[in-house]
């Protein structure tokens, strides 16, 4: 393996397991606001490394060029969606979950 | 409420082009509501203050709107015909403690404004645009009516929309758009200098700013700050992307730990950062870093949900928001305390 190949490798395989990270989080996390944190950051990390290996694939420099604005965007729309959600909740009067609200000890 | 026996009447007040004539309807209104009935009126000018408490700009714009409505309460005074019912004017300032953000922030305060004074009757100015450029009147008239309370657009003369598309200055502001939009339009398109690329570039560069302009800048940009400003951005994105980095890691740790190690809050914070793209910076930066979201940004307050202890600590430790005005406002605004200092020295205060 070239060492390009091999940066590709640990990008891909980084950016998966954050995305489970983000799937097992939003799964195991006790309520809405809680969600949306492994939603919005685990999320965004793994599309950033995954879309970094795209780059590295690719190569050729306009590529790379025009996968670094997908990245940005992702940093611009990601917490805005995130921000979104939690604003609708909390408009709604949803009450974010405490660690009081089963002895301290989630599920 | 107190109506029966007088004429009340709130006016929302801000710089538009049909101030004057609004004044001089509501008036007219007020008088001769007041006339038949035989009572006296009094009507309320009110000012929404659109700065945030803790801005550094904060007293030139208290002094603007003093002017403003010492200007609006001679005309009202003119406008009062000598020999029909008496009419009071009041002016006031309201908002000036917290953001106003929203249409229903401003309903708000309104609201509260009119219940204190016993008011039940809005005219409001058509061209009144709380919002800068942002539509927001529309909204706000609902949500005043939803509240009960009487509301009714003053039946003015508008002027027809300005006739030239660019003003001079708004100049600054389409340059900004259409430069930006055609160096992506470019940069897609691979840098090459064909003369159909150039061309086609152009033409969806114009159209972008034809159409976006004016809602992508809220107004004319301080071209002599922008250099600085990327060039100090361009510093902050490392920054941030290591913090969101170390953000990940601490999620993924929480996440897969067995048992599930979080300790979740809703923290809130005044931040010392002003205007539309620090304060969305801000949030957004806030919402991919350490175990923190930003939940709401109405008023002066940052609403903040906080998964764990230390990224509660590591908020109101403030790097953040010191870095975000560093890229926004130069060296010398970092130096601002940090949101725990800044809520110490204002608990002593209270003490």
């Amino acid at each position: 393996m070239t060492p390009a190949e091999i940066a590709v490798v640990l990008l891909v395989a980084a950016g998966t397991f954050f995305a489970v990270v983000a799937a097992v989080g939003v799964i195991r996390l006790p309520d809405l606001y809680t969600r949306t944190h492994a939603a919005s950051k685990s999320d965004t990390l793994g599309a950033v490394l995954t879309l970094g290996a795209v780059a590295i694939t690719f190569g050729g420099e306009i590529t790379a060029v025009k996968t670094v604005f997908l990245l940005l965007f992702m940093f611009v729309t990601n917490p805005t969606a995130a921000h979104a959600i939690a604003r609708a909740a909390y408009d709604q009067g949803i009450e974010p979950w405490t660690a009081d609200d089963s002895g301290g000890e989630p599920e | 409420m107190a109506a029966e026996d007088h004429t009340r009447i709130l006016v929302p007040v801000g710089e538009s082009t049909t101030l004057r004539n609004t004044v001089a309807y509501a008036v007219r209104v007020a008088q001769d509501d007041a006339t038949e009935r035989g009572v006296s009126a009094t009507v309320h000018f009110v000012y929404p203050a659109v700065w945030r408490s803790v801005e550094p700009t904060r007293a030139e714009k208290f002094e603007r709107a003093g002017d403003l409505l010492e200007r609006v309460e001679v005309w009202a005074r003119e406008d009062v015909e000598p020999d029909e019912a008496d009419v009071a004017v009041e002016t006031a300032i309201v908002g000036a403690e917290e953001y106003l953000f929203s249409p229903s922030d401003f309903a708000r305060v309104l609201f509260d404004y009119a219940r204190e004074h016993g008011l039940d009757r809005v005219v409001v100015d058509p061209e009144y645009q709380p919002g800068g450029n942002a539509p927001m009147l529309r909204p706000l008239e609902f949500e005043l009516s939803q509240t009960g309370l009487d509301v009714e657009e003053a039946p003015v003369e508008r002027p027809a929309r300005r006739a030239a598309l660019v003003g001079r200055e708004s100049l600054s502001q389409y340059l900004v758009v259409f430069g930006a939009s055609y160096l992506f339009y470019l940069v897609l398109g691979g840098f090459s200098v064909d003369a159909f690329e150039l061309f086609t570039g152009a033409v969806s560069a114009g159209i972008v700013t034809v159409v976006l302009a004016k809602i992508s800048l809220k107004g004319p940009p301080d071209l002599g700050r922008l250099p600085g400003q990327a060039a100090r951005m361009a510093l902050y994105v490392p920054y941030l992307l290591w913090e969101i980095a170390k953000a990940n890691v601490a999620i993924a740790y929480v996440v897969l730990h067995p048992r599930l190690p979080i300790d979740p809050s809703l923290e809130r914070f005044e931040a010392a950062v002003w205007g539309d793209m620090p304060a969305t910076t801000l949030a957004n930066s806030i919402t991919l870093t350490p175990g923190t979201l930003t939940v709401d940004v109405s008023e002066r307050e940052f609403y903040i949900h906080a998964l764990t202890r230390s990224s509660r600590e590591d908020l109101f430790d403030g790097a953040l928001e010191r870095a975000v005005r560093f890229v926004f406002y130069g060296r010398r605004a970092a130096r601002i305390p940090s949101p725990e200092e800044r809520l110490a020295s204002r608990e002593r205060g209270e003490q």
